[in-house]
């Protein structure tokens, strides 16, 4: 096939690619862009005077947090959606993907815009750590950084014993540094056992809550999911702050009090 | 408009379903998440798939994890008859063939009020 045939091929076929049908009050545009688990993108037209609105109706990012158990898109997933808006020319607006045709601008380009910003901000899905769920530790991690706390992640500190142990985040602010472990889980029967984890884990680093710099232990639960019972906070509350996730302000107020 | 909510397992797995209807189109979904893996079992509503061996399953189809897709792969579910429109009839067709029960109450969702854009 010589190089003008393929153009011409090209030319003819591709907007075959895209099927238009009437939709309510929308024209809905059928595109061959799929979401990362194969759903179809679909985008819609409104007409308002003589300017076309081109939108998703807020399906990309409906998709995108039916993939994940975290409640709110994080601030990280929040300014990605922001950079790739405007690296297309894309609105955000009320959950939606929206620009607008306006006399005299090819319709095509605008649909390619919308359709190549919900195919950008789906691909957020492959960001994901596990690429299925956010983790709490991210969600966290998203918080400190918004509050412009700093801190080091996954640190390695030595016990007492010798044994090497991970702590989820040393947060340095300007009073006292503070070192936070995590307890997430879905399950009841897994709970305890991450509890009886960080306590063996607070006794051997206890040497690092001593002297001029000591630091701050805190044990923050994940209790945006009912599996803790009270046992777990009481085994944890002689050696660390207890905070909640459910009460992020309150975690604030503990890791920045002098 | 959404809600999410713990599945109690007997063995304990971290479950979760999550419910989601876009009225505007209307599209709907209800899916099965383990909180280790991802989602594991899905149900849309209103908008098409294309699977990996390159079919189209249409407006009405499921995932289901499998080793070799993921969750990438959709079949057409029969004993799905409830509209998309109808969020509640669907939920209870969705409980049903998915095993689950639901102690509570889904109500239908309010209509939609005003203009989005």
């Amino acid at each position: 096939m010589s190089a003008p045939s393929i153009c011409e091929e090209l030319r003819q076929g591709l907007g075959a690619l895209f099927v238009c049908s009437e939709h309510g009050q929308y024209q809905r545009i059928r595109t061959p862009y799929l979401y990362p688990d194969g759903d179809v993108i679909d985008l819609f037209c409104k007409a308002d005077n003589d300017v076309l609105t081109i939108t998703d109706l807020g399906e990309t990012t409906r998709w995108l947090r039916m993939q994940t158990i975290s409640p709110k898109r994080s601030v990280r997933q929040r300014a990605l959606i922001e950079d790739v808006c405007l690296t297309h020319g894309v609105e955000f607006y009320k959950g939606m993907l929206l620009a607008r045709c306006r006399p005299g601008e090819p319709l095509a380009s605008v649909v390619l815009r919308v359709v190549q910003a919900a195919l950008r901000v789906s691909d957020l899905w492959f960001t994901f750590r596990t690429r299925a769920v956010e983790s709490v530790a991210d969600e966290v991690a998203d918080f400190l950084t918004e509050r412009q706390l700093p801190f080091d992640r996954d640190e390695k500190l030595a016990g007492r014993s010798g044994r090497a142990w991970t702590v989820d985040f040393h947060v340095r602010p300007p009073s006292r540094s503070s070192l936070v472990c995590i307890l997430s889980t879905g399950s009841r029967y897994a709970a305890r056992r991450i509890a009886e984890h960080v306590l063996a884990l607070w006794y051997d680093l206890n040497h690092l809550a001593a002297g001029p710099e000591a630091l701050q232990f805190v044990s923050l639960f994940d209790d945006t999911m009912d599996v803790w019972s009270p046992e777990d906070f009481r085994l944890l509350e002689d050696l660390s702050t207890i905070a909640r996730w459910s009460q992020p302000e309150t975690l604030i107020e503990t890791l920045t009090a002098a | 408009m959404e809600f999410r909510a713990e599945v109690a397992s007997s063995v304990g797995w971290p479950l979760f379903v999550r419910g989601s209807y876009n009225p505007l189109i209307p599209a709907l979904s209800y899916a099965l998440i383990l909180k280790t893996a991802g989602r594991i079992y899905a149900l849309d509503l209103g908008k098409d798939h294309h699977n990996p061996q390159c079919d189209y399953v249409g407006e009405k189809h499921k995932h289901r994890w499998t080793e070799q897709f993921r969750d990438k792969e959709a079949y057409v579910p029969e004993n799905i008859t409830a509209d998309a429109a109808d969020p509640v009839g669907v939920w209870r067709q969705f409980c049903t063939e998915a095993g689950i029960t639901h102690l509570g109450t889904l109500r239908p969702p309010p209509p939609v009020q005003q203009e989005l854009f």
